[in-house]
């Protein structure tokens, strides 16, 4: 309680299916790890999510993604923190992004990609080291 | 975007385009995270422009304070399209592990794409009251930014009731059938603290009752609040209980709504109108009071930070903390010590 606090960090839900289960997990766990997190709900659009980003001032988004479309809403995520100046964001994400992608999606930019299954230590571990919270 | 300090900041947070809104919300973060920095802020924020009014929405916990407080954006979006509203929406932190899940905006997604419409989750972060450190410091960052209105949003358990009347010109306790009876109200102290009172889900089967319970009570509570200024022991104002748009509404005080359905929220900003017409001269030579107070405990909670900052690290004052332990030293004299540290180690760090 009396450590360094933790950065603010934004989970959000992109994408038209309905299924926040993992998205929530992640929030709580991170929670649980001293983070302040701010859930935005399912079906947000980038748009959303990036105004959402920058009133709150977070250090980072976590987008959580099921529905197959992330190359294109993690672009668009990326794309609009830049033009509103705010690359400084961390973005990261997770759920069912095939491995394949991953190289990809880290050349857009996107900090880390937890794919299901990565447990929730090594979230919080690589979070951490990301956001650069002494330990 | 660059480490940017306070008055860089506000200079920013002025002027118009998407960069003035992340030096608003870089500012608030600045004024929660550190005392020092609020304390700059309320010294240099007498000039700035401030919301007509700062509405304090408390109640118990899922009886619809967020998605009533989307709704009232809502209404207040559509009367005033020219103007911004802001929401400051406070969920408990964890005493256990200092994390919070700010869960309140998920209500109010609707908004979050409106330029007008300035939202803001914060965390109580273990602070007694349960209201986070800054609150008024976001306050006035948002009258900064342009913010007509500020709805602030507290969950109603412990404290924070108290502590919302003191951010708040108007608080209004939200309450819904089937969420606990009467007496649960006057325990928490509910009562005491409410200008308005909103039965929320008014869809629901039994919030007639819940009214005629709630007006039984406030008449109680007028009439004791009678009878002490009767025989001179204060001397407050005593309203009619009213129930309705039909009699003054500056007066009104008990109102129905259903968020869900957008009902009766028209008849609420009806009555936020009227008495913000006739209040808002004295709510603003009170803020101007309330800064000296919130200046007070600033200046307090930046002396606690140090003090504990010693009586960890100091070695001098830990071997006396542990004499303390051992029943070899009064605590007086840990205080004295830990005074005597913390002040030695502000005027050696400045030099
Ligand atoms: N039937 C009905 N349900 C409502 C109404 N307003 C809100 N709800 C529902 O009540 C639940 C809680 O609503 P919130 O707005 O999150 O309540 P809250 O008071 O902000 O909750 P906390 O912040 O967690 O204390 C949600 O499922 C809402 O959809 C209403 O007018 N009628
Ligand atoms: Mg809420």
């Amino acid at each position: 309680m009396f450590g360094p606090r933790k950065p603010r960090l934004l989970i959000a839900k992109p994408g038209l299916d309905g299924h926040d289960r993992g998205a929530k997990y992640v929030a709580q766990v991170l929670r649980d790890a001293g983070f302040e997190v701010i859930y935005t709900g399912i079906r947000r659009t980038p748009e959303q999510i990036v105004a959402t980003a920058i009133q709150e001032d977070v250090a980072g988004i976590g987008l959580s993604l099921l529905s197959g479309a992330h190359l294109l809403l993690f672009r668009r995520v990326i794309e609009l923190l830049h033009a509103q100046g705010a690359d400084d964001i961390v973005v990261f994400g997770g759920g069912t992004i095939p491995p394949k992608d991953i190289p990809l999606l880290e050349s857009l930019g996107v900090a880390a990609v937890f794919t299901p299954g990565t447990s929730a230590e090594r979230i919080v571990e690589r979070l951490d080291e990301l956001l650069c919270v002494p330990a | 975007m660059p480490r940017l300090e306070l008055p860089e900041l506000v200079r920013g947070a002025r002027q118009s385009g998407p960069l003035a809104v992340r030096c608003a919300g870089r500012l608030m973060s600045l004024v929660t995270d550190e005392p020092q920095r609020l304390a700059e802020l309320l010294a240099m924020c007498r000039e700035w422009p401030q919301p007509r009014l700062v509405l304090g929405l408390t109640g118990s916990p899922g009886s619809g304070k967020s998605t009533l407080t989307d709704r009232l954006v809502l209404e207040y979006r559509t009367r005033f399209p020219a103007d911004k509203i802001g929401v400051i929406a406070v969920d408990p932190s964890s005493p256990f592990t200092g994390g919070a899940l700010l869960g309140d905006r998920v209500r109010m997604m609707q908004h979050a794409t409106d330029p007008q419409v300035f939202i803001r989750s914060l965390a109580s972060r273990g602070r007694l009251g349960g209201l986070a450190l800054g609150v008024k410091g976001v306050v006035r960052v948002m009258g900064l930014v342009g913010c007509r209105v500020v709805l602030i949003e507290t969950v109603g358990v412990g404290q924070s009731e108290v502590e919302i009347a003191q951010h708040a010109d108007l608080t209004a306790v939200v309450l819904a059938p089937g969420q606990g009876d009467g007496i649960q109200l006057l325990k928490a102290g509910l009562l005491e603290v409410g200008d308005l009172f909103v039965i929320n889900k008014a869809d629901r089967d039994g919030a007639a009752a819940l009214q005629a319970q709630l007006l039984a009570m406030l008449q109680r509570v007028d009439l004791v609040r009678h009878d002490r200024s009767a025989n001179g022991v204060t001397t407050q104002v005593c309203h009619d209980v009213t129930t309705g748009p039909e009699s003054d509404p500056s007066h009104a005080r008990l109102f129905l709504t259903s968020a869900r359905e957008h009902l009766g929220i028209a008849e609420l900003v009806d009555a936020l109108e009227a008495r913000t017409e006739v209040a808002q001269e004295r709510w603003r030579t009170e803020r101007e009071e309330q800064i000296e107070a919130e200046l007070q405990s600033a200046v307090l909670a930046e002396i606690e930070r140090r003090a504990i900052c010693t009586l960890r690290t100091n070695a001098a004052v830990v071997e006396r903390f542990d004499r303390l332990l051992g029943g070899a030293e009064p605590l007086a004299a840990v205080v004295d010590e830990v005074l005597r540290r913390t002040i030695g180690d502000a005027t050696s760090s400045t030099k």
